[in-house]
C-alpha cells in the first residue's frame, strides 16, 4: 500500500519526513522507551541471572529461573487462572453486553442513557472502592448474599474462603467492572447499522436470527475486535481484586500477583527478582502471541 | 527498497535499545551503591558532617502507636530536647512489608523502624539491612531490659537489631455474655484465666447448640495474626511449633495433628480462608464469633469501632481475656509480641546517630512511660534512668493482664530461619486442610518447604 | 411472521424486566456504598445487614477525616534533589485531613496523565498515520505488543529507573510509566488516519510548516479521538491501584485508592471507615461522570468507530 509513493519519493523527501516524523515522535518516544521499552529489555536481561534485591554479584544462571518455573506448582496454578479469568471474562463481557445493547439501543433516549449510565457506573467507581464493597458483600458473616440464602434457607457460601468459589466471585466483580464501556460502544454500534442491507436480507426471506449473524453482526466487527482488545487488556490488571480480596489464598493467585509477591512480600524468596522477572517474560511471551492472534483476526477481517 | 529500509530500522532501533539498556545499566549498578555502606560514607556524610536535623521513621501499628496524633506528641518532645525532626509514616501489616521492600529496593528506606524480632532481626538484619545496635547496650541496660524480651533481639552472632521498646503475650478471648447464655461459663476458670481443651470442646458444643453457628475461627485468609492459630493448635495438646533450638519446623507432631484433626470435627469451629486475624478481631467484637484467637492487652483496651467501651462488644457484651486451652489446663505458653525499632544502614553516620538518639529517647528515658503507654502494651525493661516502668498503666485490667499473662509467654521461635516462608506455608496449609485436602500429607508437604526455607 | 411477532413482543418484554433487574444489580454496591457509610457502628456490625441505615451519623467520615493529616497540596520537582539528597518538594496549604489530600492528589495525578499523554500520543500518532519514516513498522509493532502488557512484568526495573530518576515516592513516578503506556498512540494513530492526504498535501503547498499544519489542521480534525484519549486515560489512571501501591510510600502521597486500601489493612477492620473512604473515593468521579456523561459516551464511541 505504502509502496508507490515511496518509490517515487525522492531521497531527501525520504530524509525529511524521518526526521519530522521523530520529532512527531519524540516527546512520546521519550515515554514509551523510557518507561516501557527500556524496563522489559532490563526484564528479559535479569530473567537470566539471579538478580537479587539484596546487595551482590549478580551472576548469569541461563534458564535456570524458567526451569525452575516450570516446577513451581504455584506458579503453574497462578498461570492457570490467570488464563482462565481472560478466557471466560472476555467471552462473557463481550457476549453480556452485546445482548443488552440489543435490547436496550431502541429504547427512548433517556431511558437508553439512564441504563447505559447504570451499567457504566461500576467502571467510574473505581476498582479498590469497587472491591472493598464487594469484600463486605461476600462476607462470610454479614455478608448480604450470605443473608439472602439463610432467608431462603439454603447453607451460607463461605465465598471468598472457599476455592470453588473465590475465583469465579473475582471473575464476576471484573465482569460488573468491565461491560460498561462495551455496552456504550455496541449500542452505538447497532445505531449505526446500515439499514438498507437489513431490510434487504429481509426482503430475501432472511428470518431475525440470519439478519442479525450476516448483516448486523458482520458490520460491528471492528467494534467487537475493539471490545475483545480493551476487555483483555482490562482482565489482565486485575491485580486489586486479588491483593485486597484474597491475597492470592482460596487458589485464585494469578501471574501477576505472584510475581508482586515473589519481588516483595517478606519471604526468604523476596527479592528474587531473577524469577520475578522470568514470570514477567513468560506472561509477556502468552500476552504477545494473544495480541498477535488479534492483530491477525483484525486483518482478516 | 523496502527491505533494506526494513533492515535500517531494525538496526537502529537495536542500537537505540541496547544503548539506552547500557545506559540504564549504568544507573542500575549505580542503585546498590548508594546502599552499600563504604563507597557512598564519604559522599553522603560530607554534606552533614554535624548533626543530622531530619530522620525518618515508619512505624507498623503496633497498638497506638499507629495512631498519628499520640505518635506525633512523642515526636514533638523528642524534637523539642533535640532538635532533631522526625517524619513518621504509618505501615499497615498487610502491605508494610512489600513498602519496606519496595523502599528498600528504591534505596529510600527509613531511618527508623518500629517492629518486632521476626522482621528486623530475622530479615532485615539478618540480609545486612540494619545496623548492630550491641553498642547502645550497657550493663544497667543488660540488667534493666526483661531477658525475655532482650534474646529474641539478638541474632546467633550477638548483632543486635532490634532495641526492645514493649511487650505483651499474646492470648486469646471470650464473649462471656455469650458462654453464659450457652451455659458454657462452667467451663472456665475466671480466677486464673485458665481452661482444659477437654472443657474447650465442651464450651465450643455447647455454644454451637445455643448459636447454631460458627463459635470460633481458625482464620487462614492470610498471615494477619497467625500467632493465633498457631497457639491455639500448639497448646491444645501441647505440640510444638519448631525444635527448641530454632532450627527445624516440628508441625507433624502427632500432637498437633491431633489438635487439628480435633479442631476439624467440631461443628462450632470453621477453618476460614476468608479471614485474617484483623477481620476475625471485627467479627468478635461484632459479636458473630464467640470466641477470638487473635487476641492482647491492646484489644482489651480497644473501646471498639461502636465506642461502647473497653472489654466490650459492640453491643455492649462483656469480652473475657484467656488463655489457651491446654490438655491439663495448666497456663498455657503464650506466643510473645516484642516491639522496638531497628535502624537501616544507609550509610550516613550522622544519620545513625541521630536514629539512635531517638531509641533512646524513646526506649531508655524518662520519656520512655509515655512511649510504651502510647502502645498500649507493657515495657520490656523494668525501669528507664531510674523511672520504674513495671506499674505504667492505673488500669486494673492492664495490671491483672500483666500478672495473668505475662508469665506464661512462651518460647520466642520466631528468630528461626526461614520464618517469613513458613509463615506463608503454615496458612496455606491450613486452607487446604480447611478444604478437605489430606491432612498428613498437606502438614507433610508445608512442612518440608518451610524446612526447605529454614535450611537454606 | 404473525406468530414471530407475538414472541418478539413477549421476548421484548422479559428482557426488558431482566434488564431492570440487572441495573439493580450493578446499582447495589454504589448504594451500599453511600448508605454504608452514613451506617452506624451497631448497624454495620448488625447480624442481620440492614438494607437501610436506622439512623444517618456521619462519625465514618469524622473518623476518615482524622485518621491522618498533610499539608493540602505539596509539588514535586521531578529529577530534582534538595541539598539532603531528598526530592526537591514545595509544599503549601493548610494542614487537612489525609483523605482530602488524597483527593487532591488523585486528581492531579490523572489530569496530568490526561494531558501529558493527550499531548504526546496526539504527535505520535500523527507521525505515524501520516509519516512515511525509516522504522515505521518496527516501531508501530512494538506499540501493538506492549498494549496488554501488565505493569507487574516490567515493575522491578521501573522500580529501579524510578530511584536512578529520583522520582520513587513521588506522583510523577505513577504519572509518567501512565504515559508511556502506548495505547493513546495507538488510538490516535487510528484516528488520524481518517485525515485525508490531500489535505495535508495542500497545506504543504501553501508553505504551512509541520507544525503549523499539525496545530491548525490535524488537531481540529482528530479532537473527538483526543476526547475519547483523554476520558480513557482519567479513568485509567485514577483506577491503576497498581502502580500507586509500588511507587508511593509517603501517606502524604497517597491516592483516594491506597488511602481506602490501607485503612482495610489497619489491624481492626472498620467497614463503616472504610465506606466513608469509598464513598469519597467515589462520589466526585461519578458526579463529574452524570455531569459530563454526553461526552463520555460520545468519546468512548469514536474511539471505536476509528479503532
Amino acid at each position: 500500500m505504502a509502496k508507490q509513493p515511496q518509490t517515487t519519493m525522492s531521497r531527501a523527501l525520504v530524509r525529511r519526513e524521518t526526521i519530522s516524523g521523530y520529532l512527531f515522535l519524540l516527546p512520546s518516544l521519550i515515554f514509551f522507551l523510557g518507561f516501557v521499552i527500556i524496563p522489559m529489555v532490563i526484564c528479559i536481561f535479569n530473567s537470566f541471572t539471579n538478580a537479587n534485591m539484596h546487595p551482590g554479584d549478580v551472576q548469569f544462571v541461563g534458564l535456570k529461573n524458567f526451569i525452575d518455573l516450570w516446577q513451581d506448582v504455584t506458579f503453574l496454578k497462578a498461570l492457570k487462572n490467570t488464563f482462565l479469568i481472560v478466557i471466560v471474562s472476555v467471552p462473557t463481557v463481550c457476549a453480556f453486553s452485546l445482548w443488552v445493547a440489543s435490547a436496550i439501543y431502541k429504547l427512548k433516549g433517556p431511558v437508553l442513557s439512564a441504563f447505559r449510565c447504570i451499567f457504566y457506573l461500576p467502571v467510574v467507581t473505581g476498582s479498590v472502592a469497587v472491591t472493598v464493597v464487594w469484600k463486605w458483600m461476600y462476607d462470610n458473616y454479614n455478608g448480604i448474599f450470605n443473608q439472602i440464602l439463610k432467608g431462603v434457607g439454603a447453607d451460607t457460601i463461605n465465598w471468598l474462603g472457599d476455592s470453588r468459589f473465590a475465583i469465579w466471585c473475582i471473575i464476576l466483580i471484573l465482569f460488573t467492572t468491565s461491560v460498561g464501556q462495551p455496552i456504550v460502544l455496541y449500542v452505538s454500534a447497532l445505531g449505526n447499522v446500515d439499514q438498507s442491507l437489513v431490510e434487504a436480507a429481509q426482503v430475501d426471506g432472511a428470518n431475525h436470527f440470519q439478519v442479525f449473524w450476516r448483516v448486523k453482526w458482520a458490520q460491528m466487527m471492528p467494534t467487537t475486535l475493539y471490545i475483545l482488545v480493551i476487555t483483555t487488556i482490562n482482565s489482565f490488571q486485575c491485580f486489586a481484586l486479588i491483593q485486597l480480596l484474597t491475597q492470592g489464598g482460596s487458589d485464585t493467585n494469578t501471574v501477576m500477583f505472584y510475581i508482586y509477591w515473589t519481588a516483595f512480600k517478606l519471604t526468604e524468596q523476596a527479592g528474587h527478582f531473577g524469577y520475578a522477572n522470568a514470570m514477567g517474560v513468560v506472561l509477556a511471551i502468552f500476552i504477545g502471541l494473544l495480541s498477535a492472534v488479534q492483530f491477525r483476526l483484525a486483518k482478516e477481517k | 527498497m523496502k527491505k533494506t529500509h526494513r533492515i535500517l530500522a531494525l538496526l537502529l532501533s537495536l542500537c537505540l535499545v541496547v544503548s539506552l539498556a547500557a545506559c540504564s545499566g549504568g544507573t542500575g549498578a549505580g542503585t546498590p551503591e548508594t546502599s552499600a555502606p563504604e563507597t557512598s560514607a564519604p559522599e553522603t556524610a560530607a554534606p552533614s558532617t554535624g548533626d543530622a536535623t531530619s530522620i525518618s521513621l515508619w512505624v507498623y501499628p503496633v497498638g497506638g502507636w499507629g495512631d498519628e496524633t499520640k505518635v506525633k506528641a512523642l515526636t514533638d518532645a523528642f524534637t523539642a530536647e533535640t532538635g532533631i525532626s522526625v517524619k513518621v509514616e504509618y505501615l499497615a501489616y498487610a502491605d508494610g512489608d512489600d513498602k519496606v521492600n519496595t523502599a528498600i529496593t528504591a534505596g529510600n528506606q527509613p531511618d527508623l523502624i518500629l517492629e518486632g524480632p521476626e522482621r528486623l532481626v530475622a530479615n532485615w538484619g539478618a540480609n545486612g539491612y540494619l545496623v548492630d545496635l550491641a553498642d547502645m547496650l550497657d550493663d544497667t541496660d543488660k540488667s534493666e531490659i526483661i531477658p525475655a524480651a532482650l534474646a529474641p533481639c539478638i541474632n546467633a552472632e550477638g548483632k543486635m537489631y532490634e532495641y526492645p521498646m514493649c511487650m505483651t503475650a499474646h492470648c486469646m478471648a471470650i464473649n462471656l455474655d455469650a458462654f453464659k447464655a450457652a451455659g458454657a461459663d462452667q467451663y472456665i476458670d475466671l480466677e486464673t484465666r485458665t481452661w482444659s481443651t477437654d472443657n474447650f470442646i465442651k464450651a465450643v458444643e455447647a455454644l454451637y447448640a445455643e448459636f447454631g453457628s460458627t463459635v470460633g475461627a481458625v482464620y487462614c485468609g492470610g498471615q494477619g495474626g497467625d500467632q493465633g492459630t498457631r497457639a491455639l493448635i500448639n497448646n491444645m495438646y501441647g505440640g510444638t511449633f519448631t525444635n527448641a533450638d530454632h532450627t527445624a519446623y516440628t508441625w507433624d507432631d502427632p500432637k498437633n495433628i491431633q489438635a487439628i484433626e480435633q479442631l476439624l470435627s467440631m461443628d462450632g469451629i470453621a477453618f476460614d480462608a476468608s479471614l485474617q486475624g484483623g477481620d476475625e478481631i471485627a467479627k468478635f467484637y461484632q459479636g458473630a464469633l464467640k470466641m477470638a484467637f487473635c487476641w492482647n492487652s491492646a484489644q482489651q483496651l480497644n473501646p471498639n469501632n461502636a465506642d461502647t467501651g473497653e472489654g466490650k462488644t459492640v453491643t455492649g457484651e462483656e469480652i473475657v481475656y484467656m488463655n489457651f486451652p491446654t490438655a491439663d489446663g495448666s497456663p498455657a505458653e503464650l506466643c510473645g509480641g516484642i516491639w522496638g525499632f531497628g535502624i537501616f544502614d544507609k550509610g550516613d553516620a550522622a544519620k545513625i546517630e541521630a536514629a539512635k538518639k531517638f531509641i533512646k529517647f524513646m526506649c531508655d528515658s524518662p520519656s520512655t512511660a509515655d512511649a510504651v503507654s502510647t502502645s498500649t502494651f507493657f515495657a520490656a525493661r523494668t525501669s528507664a534512668e531510674g523511672t520504674d516502668l513495671t506499674k505504667l498503666f492505673d488500669n486494673e485490667m492492664m495490671n491483672d493482664y500483666a500478672a495473668l499473662m505475662l508469665p506464661n509467654l512462651g518460647d520466642y521461635y520466631n528468630v528461626i530461619k526461614g520464618w517469613a516462608a513458613a509463615r506463608t506455608e503454615w496458612w496455606n496449609m491450613l486452607q487446604e486442610i480447611g478444604n478437605g485436602d489430606d491432612m498428613t500429607e498437606t502438614i507433610a508437604t508445608h512442612m518440608a518447604n518451610a524446612n526447605a526455607a529454614a535450611a537454606g | 411472521m404473525k406468530i414471530g411477532s407475538g414472541r418478539t413482543k413477549a421476548y421484548r418484554i422479559a428482557s426488558i424486566l431482566i434488564l431492570i433487574v440487572l441495573a439493580l444489580l450493578f446499582l447495589f454496591p454504589l448504594y451500599w456504598i453511600v448508605t454504608g457509610s452514613f451506617k452506624s457502628a451497631q448497624d454495620i456490625y448488625a447480624a442481620e445487614p440492614k438494607l437501610f441505615p436506622t439512623e444517618w451519623v456521619t462519625t465514618n467520615f469524622e473518623k476518615l477525616f482524622a485518621k491522618r493529616s498533610a499539608p493540602l497540596w505539596e509539588l514535586h520537582v521531578p529529577f530534582a534533589q534538595d541539598a539532603n539528597g531528598d526530592p526537591l518538594v514545595f509544599s503549601t496549604g493548610p494542614i487537612v485531613p489525609g483523605a482530602i489530600r488524597w483527593l487532591v492528589n488523585t486528581v492531579f495525578m490523572s489530569v496530568m496523565a490526561m494531558i501529558l499523554t493527550c499531548i504526546t500520543a496526539a504527535m505520535a500518532g500523527y507521525a505515524l498515520a501520516k509519516k512515511r519514516f525509516v522504522g515505521r513498522t518496527l516501531l508501530f509493532s512494538l506499540i501493538v505488543c506492549a498494549m496488554a502488557l501488565p505493569k507487574q512484568v516490567i515493575l522491578i526495573p521501573l522500580i529501579k529507573e524510578m530511584a536512578a530518576l529520583n522520582l520513587v515516592n513521588s506522583l510523577w513516578a505513577v504519572i509518567f510509566p501512565t504515559v508511556g503506556w502506548p495505547f493513546g498512540v495507538f488510538l490516535m494513530k487510528q484516528f488520524c488516519e481518517g485525515i485525508p492526504g490531500e489535505i495535508l498535501e495542500a497545506a504543504r503547498v501553501d508553505g504551512a510548516n509541520e507544525a503549523k499544519t499539525f496545530i491548525t489542521i490535524v488537531l481540529p480534525m482528530v479532537k473527538p479521538g483526543i476526547g475519547a484519549l483523554a476520558i480513557f486515560t482519567f479513568i485509567n489512571s485514577w483506577n491503576d491501584y497498581f502502580m500507586q501501591l509500588v511507587m508511593l510510600s509517603s501517606n502524604s502521597n497517597f491516592t483516594i485508592s491506597l488511602g481506602i486500601a490501607t485503612l482495610q489493612a489497619e489491624t481492626t477492620v472498620d467497614m463503616g471507615l472504610l465506606m466513608a473512604g469509598a464513598a469519597l473515593a467515589a462520589i466526585p468521579i461519578i458526579i463529574v461522570f452524570l455531569i459530563f456523561q454526553k461526552y463520555f459516551t460520545k468519546g468512548i464511541t469514536m474511539g471505536a468507530v476509528k479503532g
